[in-house]
C-alpha cells in the first residue's frame, strides 16, 4: 500500500494525516483520498498550487506509477497572509 | 434556542449567541469553526438547523461545507462543478441560500462565474442550474471587483417557483420557473460607469438584492450606482438618492420583516474611496420606502473608516446585524441603539442571524 501524507487543512477534512492508498498510479491514489475533490479540480486536474511529491521527487503527471511502498506527499503551496 | 449570529471571516466561522435582551452575545468556545477555510457566506437553515458555509481556499478551491451537529462535524457537497462544454469553471462560492419551507430539501448555491446550484437532497450534491449558465445575455456580463458572482439568491415565499439574483456585474435577473430560466430584471437601475448607455438591459453592478420577505411583490437593491427599490416584483426600479443619504454607493442592504417601508444601508464614499461616508460607521435607516434617511450611528465608534461588506449585513424579526473588515460585529433591535456583539475577529466577509431550532 502506497502512503499518501497530507498538508493541515486537508488533514483536518480527511480526519487522519496519513491514509494507506491501494493505487498503481498518482492519479489513482489522488482519487482514492476522502478528500479528492480538494486536491482535484472538477475535471479531475491537480489543482495548480496543490503540489505533490512522491519518494521525494516532485511529480505532477498523474499518470505516473506508485509502487507498493511509494511515499506521496501533498503541500500547498506557500504564500498568502 | 436561542438567537445566534454566524460570521463568516478570512479565517472559518465564527458563532455568537446572543442572550434574551440581545444587548449581550458570547462567542461560543470552539472558535472558530472550519479554520483554515475563507467563509465567503454562512447560513442556519431554519428548517432544519443545518449549518451551511461558502468555503474558499486559493488552493483547494470553491466548496459547500455542511453540518448537522452545530457545527461539530462536516461534510462537503458534491457535484460542484462546471461541464467541460461550457469552457467555465468554478471559482469561489458566494451565497447559499435554503429553499422555502414548503420545498424543504432544496438549497441554492450562487458561485464564480456568476453559476448557480440547486440541491434536492439538503445539501448534500448540487446540480447546476443550466437557465443560468445559459442565460443569453451571459457574452456581455462582466466581473466586478471580486470576480464574476452570482452572490444573491433571494426567494419569493409567495410564489415557489419565482426567485431572482444578483450577478456582479450583470444585474439582477427572476426566474418564474424555479430557475428553467431567467430573465434581466433591471428596468431603471443604472449603469452610470457606462456613459454611453447608462440604462442598458444587463450590465448593471447590483452589490445586494432582496425580496420582502412579507411584501415579496417589493424588492430592495444595493447598487453599485444607488439604491433602489422595486415594487414589482423587479419590473421596474426607482432610484432613491437625494434624500438624505450621503452616497448611493454601498454593499450591505438590510430590512425589516415586519415593515416593508424599512430598510438600512451602510454608504460608502464611493467606488473610488471605499470606506463609511463622512468618517462615520454610519448606517442609515429609512421608515418610508427610501423616501428620506437618516442617520443610526447610536452606539458605533466615530471617528471611523470601516468597510462593510455585501454578504456582511443581516436581519430579522428582532433587529439588525453588520460585520466589519476591521473584525467588528454590532447588532441593534429594530427600536434600539447598537452594541457590539464582537471584536477582533478575522476580517468579517457575512454575518447571518438565526435561532436554533
Amino acid at each position: 500500500m502506497a502512503v499518501v501524507r497530507l498538508p493541515a487543512l486537508l488533514a483536518q477534512e480527511a480526519g487522519a494525516r496519513r491514509i494507506d492508498v491501494d493505487a498503481r498510479s498518482l492519479g489513482e491514489a489522488l482519487s482514492a483520498l476522502p478528500v479528492a475533490g480538494l486536491v482535484l479540480d472538477e475535471r479531475g486536474a491537480l489543482r495548480p498550487l496543490v503540489n505533490v511529491y512522491v519518494d521525494g521527487e516532485r511529480q505532477r503527471d498523474l499518470d505516473a506509477p506508485l509502487t507498493p511502498s511509494a511515499t506521496v506527499i501533498v503541500v500547498a503551496a506557500v504564500a498568502g497572509g | 434556542m436561542g438567537t445566534v449570529i454566524l460570521a463568516g471571516t478570512r479565517k472559518g466561522l465564527f458563532l455568537l449567541r446572543a442572550d434574551e435582551s440581545r444587548e449581550h452575545f458570547e462567542l461560543e468556545a470552539e472558535a472558530p469553526l472550519l479554520p483554515g477555510w475563507q467563509v465567503n457566506h454562512a447560513v442556519l437553515d431554519r428548517r432544519d438547523g443545518t449549518l451551511f458555509a461558502c468555503t474558499n481556499s486559493w488552493v483547494y478551491g470553491g466548496q459547500l461545507h455542511r453540518s448537522k451537529d452545530g457545527g461539530v462535524n462536516w461534510d462537503r457537497a458534491e457535484g460542484l462543478g462546471l461541464p467541460d462544454e461550457s469552457g467555465l469553471q468554478l471559482g469561489a462560492t458566494w451565497h447559499v441560500e435554503p429553499g422555502l419551507a414548503s420545498q424543504p430539501d432544496v438549497v441554492w448555491l450562487g458561485a464564480e462565474p456568476a453559476v448557480l446550484f440547486r440541491s434536492e437532497d439538503g445539501g448534500a450534491t448540487f446540480a447546476l442550474v443550466e437557465g443560468m449558465l445559459e442565460q443569453p445575455t451571459r457574452e456581455r456580463w462582466q466581473p466586478g471587483a471580486g470576480g464574476l458572482i452570482c452572490h444573491s439568491i433571494t426567494l419569493d415565499p409567495a410564489a415557489g417557483d419565482r426567485l431572482y439574483v444578483g450577478v456582479s456585474a450583470a444585474g439582477v435577473f427572476r426566474s418564474e420557473d424555479g430557475g428553467a430560466s431567467f430573465e434581466p430584471a433591471n428596468n431603471g437601475t443604472a449603469a452610470d460607469f457606462n456613459p454611453d448607455n447608462p440604462f442598458p438591459d444587463v450590465g448593471q453592478c447590483v452589490h445586494k438584492v432582496y425580496v420582502h420577505p412579507t411584501r415579496p411583490e417589493r424588492l430592495w437593491q444595493q447598487n453599485h450606482c444607488g439604491v433602489y427599490r422595486s415594487d414589482d416584483r423587479g419590473e421596474s426600479w426607482e432610484r432613491l438618492e437625494g434624500n438624505g443619504l450621503p452616497s448611493g454607493f454601498g454593499f450591505a442592504l438590510g430590512l425589516d420583516p415586519a415593515d416593508p417601508d424599512v430598510a438600512y444601508v451602510i454608504p460608502e464614499e464611493g467606488a473610488d474611496n471605499r470606506v463609511t461616508s463622512g468618517a462615520k460607521l454610519g448606517v442609515y435607516k429609512t421608515t418610508d420606502g427610501g423616501a428620506s434617511w437618516q442617520l443610526s450611528s447610536d452606539g458605533l465608534p466615530q471617528p471611523a473608516w470601516s468597510v462593510v461588506l455585501r454578504e456582511g449585513m443581516a436581519w430579522d424579526e428582532a433587529g439588525v446585524y453588520f460585520g466589519t473588515q476591521s473584525g467588528f460585529v454590532y447588532a441593534r433591535r429594530h427600536d434600539g441603539s447598537w452594541v457590539e456583539a464582537a471584536r477582533h475577529l478575522p476580517p468579517v466577509l457575512s454575518v447571518s442571524v438565526a435561532e436554533w431550532p
